[in-house]
């Protein structure tokens, strides 16, 4: 007991000699979220100031006699002639592992009501990306469990893969999809039949999102028992600009502390043409100078400097990586307005997803012609190299040919093996969503594709072949499936997936 | 008022005219500004004069120390203190005493922006947040 009063001593005693030095500033007008304040001649860019009532305002002008100041909160209680001050601190957000599973907004306070944030730190919101020293090239695959992807569009560690198409083509499903895989990969390798896995952890950021369609995703995550490996950073339609604005660089630090520990992090941002509609508003309630389409002139920077803080680190710096896929809606189809093209010169590869191909059902509808992996070959694993080599050039053969198919049905013997071959292909690819496959399914599933084995299926059957196949490698050969998951090479298991198939094709009917 | 920013640039440069050399204010100058502006009426000169204004207040605000404190400061005191904050900032510095019971004990001392605290209301403040 003794001990507690000597420290409440100690305290008071330092009390006593304290004398608090700040700088005060005097608000002088308020409105759309902005504070004009007077004063506050020591504030720094991008500083934190304290209004009264602990609420937060973020300097972002910093001009001759006053500074403006964006409110991160609701300024209702604000008035003129309020005295605010300034804090010393840049805008900082929890991270560490206690974030896993919970809901948090662009400041890291909790939404899902399971109590206060276990932070092991705290980061600047806003920070320089890895230097070239520190890093090394993408070679390690993201597994994103939608086949046509893993095949024809790999994804890398550290790689940039935006994700772009028009309203409802389903760009969320394939993130969400992405981040179901990986905990499905992550649960395997802690179960130990995943070896040589390392953990990837998701961090899902909503940016000016219906709160319903968030609910409906942190519940599929749920669901799928995804949501412990998750970190979900939400700034809905109902937040204020700045926050919208904030969410994603709040999100990325969030997977900084993941990378900087030696881990790998995949972060989603969904998406950022709304945040740049969000950061136009905040520019535009500054005053800032508008350029093309009214988005202010670093409307290029607020995206390179998000995105560039995904890197893949080297051994020396703890060999970490945080992989982005961004999300660009674009309005019918048009990939030439201005923010997408920009965020498509930013990233290091595509995957553009077509209406028309949504509405055949050719789901996850991706356009094979338009979608671009720049770095992701380098990181495909030797199995899936090797059954899908050919595919993407079988494909694009497949739409330029059956162009020509509609005209006559007078066709050469080679051609119409193409067509056939392509249009099992695109059937194959079909894939339900949130139910991504692993990835001995899928080396097992395009390897028959390529030798053959789905020739003489009915196209309208493949899938329901398909189906049958997975189900009985999945249960029959299940040492198989491990084998092949784990050493990731054919070069073992060729002649046992060759049997394994051909057992499979004679109970097949 | 809506003050346009060729108003604003017009009374920056008038009010940059009323310093001397040495980074002084003449209060003089400023009177012959104002007098100036106010006979000659130029286009917008209400909105320059306006502008002109604050950027005077808020050099003045600069130049001034207002120093509250719970009971009145002794004149031992008040001499320490125009010693040490002319020390800082200079001597044109003008000091002005307030009484505030609301500070419940202590001083707090305001330069510009500046801002010092030492009152017992400020400690309790920090106490609360630190425990919050």
């Amino acid at each position: 007991m003794s001990s507690i009063l000597q420290e409440i001593e100690t305290e008071i005693a330092g009390l006593k000699t304290s004398v608090t030095k700040s700088n005060v500033g005097v608000v002088r007008e308020i409105g759309d979220g902005v504070a004009k304040v007077e004063g506050l001649s020591d504030a720094m860019l991008n500083e934190m100031i304290e209004f009264p009532g602990g609420l937060f305002g973020l300097a972002l002008n910093l001009e001759e006699t006053e500074v403006g100041c964006v409110l991160l909160g609701s300024g209702e209680n604000i008035k003129a002639g309020d005295e605010v001050k300034t804090t010393g601190r840049l805008l900082s957000v929890p991270v560490g592992k206690g974030l896993l599973g919970r809901v948090v907004n662009t400041l890291g306070e909790p939404l899902d009501g399971k109590g206060p944030i276990k932070a092991d730190q705290f980061y600047p919101v806003e920070k320089i990306a890895p230097g070239i020293i520190t890093r090394k090239s993408v070679s390690v695959p993201v597994q994103t469990g939608i086949m046509s992807i893993d095949a024809m569009i790999p994804i890398g560690r550290g790689q940039r893969e935006l994700i772009i198409g028009d309203r409802a083509t389903g760009k969320t499903t394939i993130a969400i999809d992405t981040i179901i895989s990986q905990a499905k990969q992550n649960k395997a390798a802690e179960q130990g039949k995943l070896s040589g896995h390392k953990p990837i952890y998701c961090i899902y950021v909503s940016i000016g999102q219906k709160q319903s369609s968030v609910a409906r995703t942190i519940k599929i995550l749920e669901d799928a028992g995804a949501m412990e490996y998750t970190v979900i950073v939400n700034a809905s339609a109902s937040d204020s600009a700045v926050s919208q604005y904030l969410a994603p660089y709040a999100g990325c630090s969030i997977g900084e502390w993941f990378m900087d520990q030696g881990q790998d992090a995949l972060i989603v941002f969904d998406d950022l043409s709304k945040q740049a509609v969000a950061y136009r508003q905040v520019s535009l309630v500054l005053k800032r100078p508008s350029g093309r389409e009214a988005y202010p002139g670093d409307v290029f920077y607020l995206h390179s400097r998000l995105l560039e803080r995904a890197a893949r680190v080297n051994e020396n710096y703890g060999g970490g990586s945080m992989t982005a896929l961004p999300i660009v809606e674009t309005q019918a189809g048009d990939v030439s307005a201005y923010i997408p093209t920009n965020v498509i010169s930013i990233t290091d590869g595509q995957i553009f997803l077509e209406t028309d191909l949504f509405y055949q059902g050719i789901r996850p509808a991706i356009s094979v012609g338009l979608s671009v992996s720049r770095v992701g070959s380098a990181a495909q694993t030797k199995a899936i190299k090797k059954v899908s080599g050919t595919t993407k050039l079988d494909l694009a053969q497949f739409r330029e040919l059956q162009a020509f198919a509609q005209f006559g049905s007078d066709l050469d013997a080679a051609t119409k093996q193409k067509l056939d071959r392509g249009a099992r292909i695109v059937e194959l690819f079909k894939q339900q969503q949130y139910q991504p496959k692993s990835l001995p399914i899928m080396v097992a599933s395009l390897y028959a594709m390529q030798k053959g084995y789905f020739d003489n299926v009915p196209v309208d059957r493949i899938r329901e072949c398909q189906g049958k196949l997975e189900e009985y490698l999945s249960t029959r050969k299940e040492a198989l499936m491990d084998k092949l998951g784990n050493e990731k090479t054919l070069d073992n298991v060729e002649t046992d997936l060759k049997t394994a198939l051909e057992d499979f094709k004679a109970s097949w009917k | 008022m809506k003050i346009s920013k060729d108003a604003v640039r017009a009374s920056r440069l008038l009010f940059r005219a009323c310093f001397d050399a040495s980074g002084r204010l003449h209060t003089s100058r400023v009177k012959r500004v104002v007098k100036l502006v106010g006979d000659k009426k130029p286009r917008n000169y209400m909105a320059i004069l306006h502008s002109f204004q604050r950027l005077v207040r808020l050099e003045l605000e600069k130049r001034t120390a207002i120093i509250e404190s719970v009971t009145d400061l002794s004149g031992e005191m008040r001499e320490r203190l125009r010693v040490d904050l002319q020390k800082k900032y200079g001597e044109d510095l003008t000091l002005n005493y307030f009484i505030n019971p609301s500070l419940i004990g202590g001083m707090r001392v305001k330069v510009g922006s500046h801002v010092w605290d030492g009152s017992v209301r400020a400690k309790l403040q920090a106490l609360g947040e630190s425990l919050a």
